[in-house]
């Protein structure tokens, strides 16, 4: 039994990988077959001449023998299924052939391919990290994970010094933090730059030499030792246009005086955006276990050790510790993961799930340019009903039919992905590019080992998809084509009427009129979601305004100064308060002032509610508004006045304040246009309630972004327990212009004060926005695409459709049935067609549109959905009166003549 | 000597009980059938081919390149242990319907 299994298995595959070897020998086989039968014959008394003649004869067909031959083996199946160049030159030729449908059918699968590939290449980069670094598998980072409080500790320097001389499975053990240095090169001018304070060891845990000088050295660590930096490849171009002479020169780190001694390469920035390195100074005799800074721990694989061994050793090595420090350690539980493992953007089963999502809406998109391509190649198929039949009564199976139709598909997938592919090698770019605020940390680059090209997952991933996309396109249009193709030959040649479309097919028209309409009336929503936030109006000169962040180092650069949270605080207050009265002396200054949020920032939302008098919620999730905690000179500043009751006075900046002042957006949309003066408003939380707070007044809308509308609360603003604070200072000249003379006040106030953020206030455009603006572009992309490539196939489509009529048409005419009564029914089915996916898109939007907050369209907006949707109609009638108008003019007796 | 046409599925037994008797190529199969049956079995040429490739695909046979008795390279088939077992099989099931349709075949009117 197992040898008779296996002797099919191995003549199969000789078969199926040796095909011309198997045919060579069964043609050896039958040349010597006939020359022994034609030595007979000879023998039996014919000529050598008659009787090879006679033996070829007798013989039969060599080309038959060993096709049957081939089945005998089980081949005829793979046969049938392999094609060969001959299909994808007929394919090629199909293609030009029909410059339409490869034009329409092309663009679409390329642009299914960009999205898919696109969607897949940006994933890949999110979820498996590669890191270019020389055997990046084997970098690996180390932490402790509490147990009890389900969260990393970062602040390790005892186990990291402890590791450092115990742990032998991995070498070069180093740690780093990552801080916003202000890098002084000339006096008086500092800049953020980002900053790893790093063990000498990453540089050879990285394997990465300097371009110029020398990397950290071990003696660099020591606290005695005079600070040296080494600076990245941009830094050094662009701030020290790339002068070789820069090893030696000194700069200002925050104060301290730095040597630089080497330049990395370009790219290099490791662990994310770095891009200057200052030896990590770690003294552990100054702190207890869990004291001291927060540090990260990497190290290289030792040779010979994997990965398991080296977590084993780790954990051994936590059990120890937690024996020996219980107070510290109990719950302490070390960790080892590969570098990449570390900074993947997507980790845990949810957020792999919301990828997954994505990537149906990508899916489902392939499935429906597919369907939409598969319908005009059952459409050119019809066409060529003729030529399939007569290759069919020619001998040829349906599935050499289908397979022929399949490596038509194949051939133009194939370009299609060529072209899918080049765009989305750019729209990777693009994406990224817009993706930059969500995607980058504060320096706002991209970390190193994030780039735009496409790796060889997302080939192999294109590939597949094309395949899937020529499945679709050829396959199915081919099984339906070749359906009853014996009755159909009696059919055609009878001139009885072809194809037509089944309810399969229906069903694709449909869901494509559907999508046609849902697509570009979603993506108005969500340009309208985004104009309603870019475009606000500001009731103040919003760009005579400059607005900064203000963040400050935490350690103080005097020696021995409080490092206490509270002492911060207390630096950080009295470096914004002398900040704020230096900018109010300048001249060019008409006003300073500070919030927790300015306008057209991103303001985050709470649910709230209202003790009396509010509108009823639309539903359980409440009314949601932003808030911000305000100066009491901010309206002045941003000379902006009460629409009613006060603003908060100075007194009221204190904790205990329990007054709020709400917007008028507020008013409209959570009181109804009730008056709020009076009224008290809190928080919504579980369990513990919140305090009220008194309205005290409302405010015009000055643009708060809350992701929920314009509505929303402002809390006077506790100087003393806010960080950081933003600041917008209100100019007589240009913004740009007093940017420099911001920095240099900044740094004169207190060399710890960082800017960031410094932009014109009319520039600000928070992450939410930028990301709107994206999704607006790509969905405007998305949908002109599928507007324009599903117009065109529903014309191609119904005008196909009514065209296989002609014939039935003009029969009708021939018996003297009436124009209109015939147009009538013509028309009847692509207008059911027509109605059915005009109601399915009204369906798509509404379930679209259900989890947002836009509220209903306005009449504007249902005017453009009328005339879009009149668009699609007069298509679809255009589509329909064009061959029936052809039809009609046929001559009854043409119409007839082959009955 | 009258010839007969092949009942359908005798093919195969037939040419296992040819490459029974010794390793044989093709032409050679096709010769030994006519010869044990005393000439009175004909077989298709290309019927035989189709049965030689199916019964090597069953491994009931195993094929070997070696001369022919002309100087040429042949395939030469000889009989599997799993052929050997079913050439056992199909005789015995074939002697056992010979012999049932034999005896209906001789029944007389008596005996019904």
């Amino acid at each position: 039994m197992i040898a008779e299994l296996m002797a099919r298995i191995r003549s199969l595959w000789r078969g199926v990988v040796r095909t011309r070897q198997v045919d060579a020998d069964l043609n050896d086989e039958f040349r010597l077959h006939i020359e022994l039968r034609a030595a007979d014959l000879v023998r039996a008394g014919m000529t050598p001449a008659e009787a090879a003649r006679r033996a070829r004869a007798e013989f039969g067909s060599v080309e038959h023998h060993v096709e049957r031959a081939r089945n005998a083996r089980g081949l005829a199946w793979f046969d049938e299924m392999r094609f060969s160049w001959l299909d994808l030159k007929l394919g090629g030729r199909m293609l030009v052939k029909y410059p339409v449908l490869t034009i329409v059918g092309g663009f679409s699968m390329a642009f299914a391919i960009w999205v898919g590939a696109g969607t897949f290449e940006a994933i890949r980069q999110l979820v498996f990290p590669v890191i270019p670094l020389p055997d990046a598998d084997r970098i690996v980072m180390l932490q402790n994970w509490d147990a009890s409080a389900n969260r990393p500790e970062l602040r390790a320097t005892h186990d990291f010094v402890a590791w450092r001389g115990s742990v032998q499975s991995v070498r070069d053990l180093g740690a780093y933090r990552t801080v916003t240095r202000n890098l002084m090169i000339t006096e008086g001018l500092a800049e953020p730059v980002y900053t790893a304070e790093v063990s000498a060891a990453a540089f050879r845990v990285v394997r990465v030499p300097p371009v110029l000088g020398r990397t950290l050295a071990e003696s660099d660590e020591q606290s005695d030792a005079p600070l040296v930096a080494v600076i990245g490849y941009d830094l050094w171009q662009s701030r020290f246009n790339g002068d070789s002479g820069v090893i030696g020169r000194t700069v200002r780190l925050t104060g301290a005086p730095a040597t630089i001694v080497g330049v990395m390469p370009d790219g290099f920035a490791f662990p994310r955006t770095q891009e200057v390195w200052v030896p990590l100074r770690i003294d552990v005799s100054g702190y207890d276990r869990r004291q001291g800074m927060a540090i990260r721990i990497f190290g290289r694989l030792a040779p010979g050790a994997s990965l398991e061994q080296a977590r084993t050793e780790l954990t051994n090595l936590g059990r120890i510790a937690a024996a020996d420090f219980p107070q510290t350690h109990q719950h302490l539980r070390p960790q080892l993961f590969t570098f990449a493992e570390s900074v993947r953007a997507i980790n845990g089963p949810g957020e792999a799930m919301t990828l997954l999502t994505g990537n149906i809406f990508v899916m489902m998109l392939l499935v429906l340019v597919c369907a939409n391509v598969g319908l005009l190649m059952f459409a050119r198929a019809a066409t060529r009903e003729t030529e399939i039949v007569v290759r069919s009564a020619l001998g040829a199976s349906r599935r050499r039919i289908v397979m022929q139709m399949f490596a038509e598909a194949l051939v133009l997938g194939g370009v299609a992905a060529v072209v899918g592919l080049t765009a989305a090698g750019w729209g990777v770019r693009w994406g990224l590019d817009h993706m930059r605020a969500e995607l980058t940390d504060a320096s706002g680059n991209f970390a190193f080992w994030v780039d735009g090209r496409l790796s060889p997952l997302t080939f192999g991933y294109t590939a597949l998809l094309t395949l899937v996309a020529a499945a679709m396109a050829g396959i199915l249009p081919g099984l339906k084509i070749t359906r009853n193709l014996g009755n159909r030959l009696k059919g055609t040649t009878a001139g009885a009427g072809g194809s037509q479309f089944g309810g399969m097919w229906t069903a694709v028209i449909v869901l494509q009129l559907a999508v046609t309409m849902g697509f570009p009336l979603v993506t108005l929503f969500v340009r309208k979601d985004a104009v309603k936030i870019e475009t606000q109006p500001l009731p103040f000169p919003v760009e005579q305004y400059l607005s900064v962040r203000l963040d400050m180092e935490r350690l103080s650069t005097e020696p021995g100064a409080d490092t206490s949270a509270a002492a911060f605080e207390a630096r950080y207050a009295a470096a914004a308060r002398k900040l704020e009265m230096r900018l109010e002396s300048e001249p060019g200054v008409t006003g300073v002032v500070f919030a927790q949020h300015l306008p057209r920032q991103y303001h985050p939302n709470n649910q709230v509610e209202v003790d009396e008098g509010a509108l009823a919620p639309l539903d359980e999730r409440g009314y949601r508004v932003g808030s911000s905690r305000v100066d009491p000179k901010y309206l002045d500043v941003l000379g902006v006045s009460m629409l009613s009751g006060r603003w908060f006075n100075t007194s009221e900046a204190s904790p205990d304040a329990r007054v709020a002042v709400v917007n008028k957006a507020f008013v409209d949309r959570v009181m109804g246009g009730k008056n709020p003066i009076g009224r008290r408003i809190r928080y919504v939380s579980d369990p513990e309630p919140q305090p009220w707070f008194e309205i005290i007044g409302v405010a015009p809308d000055v643009g708060i972004k809350s992701g929920w509308g314009p509505a929303g609360i402002y809390l006077p603003l506790v100087r003393t327990s806010m960080y950081p604070l933003n600041a917008a200072i209100h100019l007589r000249g240009d913004p740009n212009a007093f940017a420099q003379r911001l920095r240099a006040i900044a740094t004169d106030v207190d060399v710890t004060l960082r800017l960031a953020d410094l932009m014109p206030l009319k520039d600000v455009v928070n992450g939410e926005v930028r990301f709107y603006a994206f999704w607006v572009r790509l969905t405007t992309i998305v949908s002109a695409m599928v507007l324009v490539l599903s117009l065109v196939s529903i014309y191609a489509v119904m005008s196909f459709a009514v065209s296989r009529r002609t014939r039935e048409i003009g029969v009708r005419v021939a018996l003297g049935g009436s124009p209109w009564r015939i147009v009538t029914a013509v028309f009847a089915h692509p207008l059911r067609q027509l109605g059915m996916g005009l109601f399915a898109g009204t369906l798509l939007v509404w379930a679209l549109q259900g989890g947002t907050d836009n509220g209903w369209p306005t009449a504007k907006e249902l005017l453009t959905l009328g005339a879009y949707t009149t668009l699609m109609a007069v298509v679809c009638l255009i589509a329909c009166f064009v061959p029936t108008r052809r039809a009609l003019a046929v001559q009854p007796t043409e119409a007839l003549r082959d009955y | 000597m009258a010839t007969a046409e092949l009942l359908p599925g005798t093919l195969d037994v037939l040419i296992l009980k040819a490459v029974s008797l010794g390793k044989l190529h093709g032409y050679g199969v096709l010769l030994r059938i006519e010869q044990i049956s005393g000439g009175a079995l004909l077989v298709q040429q290309g019927a035989l081919y189709q049965a030689l490739a199916r019964l090597e695909h069953r491994g009931l046979i195993d094929a070997e390149w070696g001369t022919s008795e002309n100087n040429r390279s042949a395939k030469y088939y000889r009989l599997t242990t799993a052929g050997r077992r079913a050439l056992g099989e199909e005789s015995a099931s074939w002697k056992r319907l010979s012999d049932a349709i034999g005896l209906a075949l001789s029944a007389k009117p008596g005996e019904a």
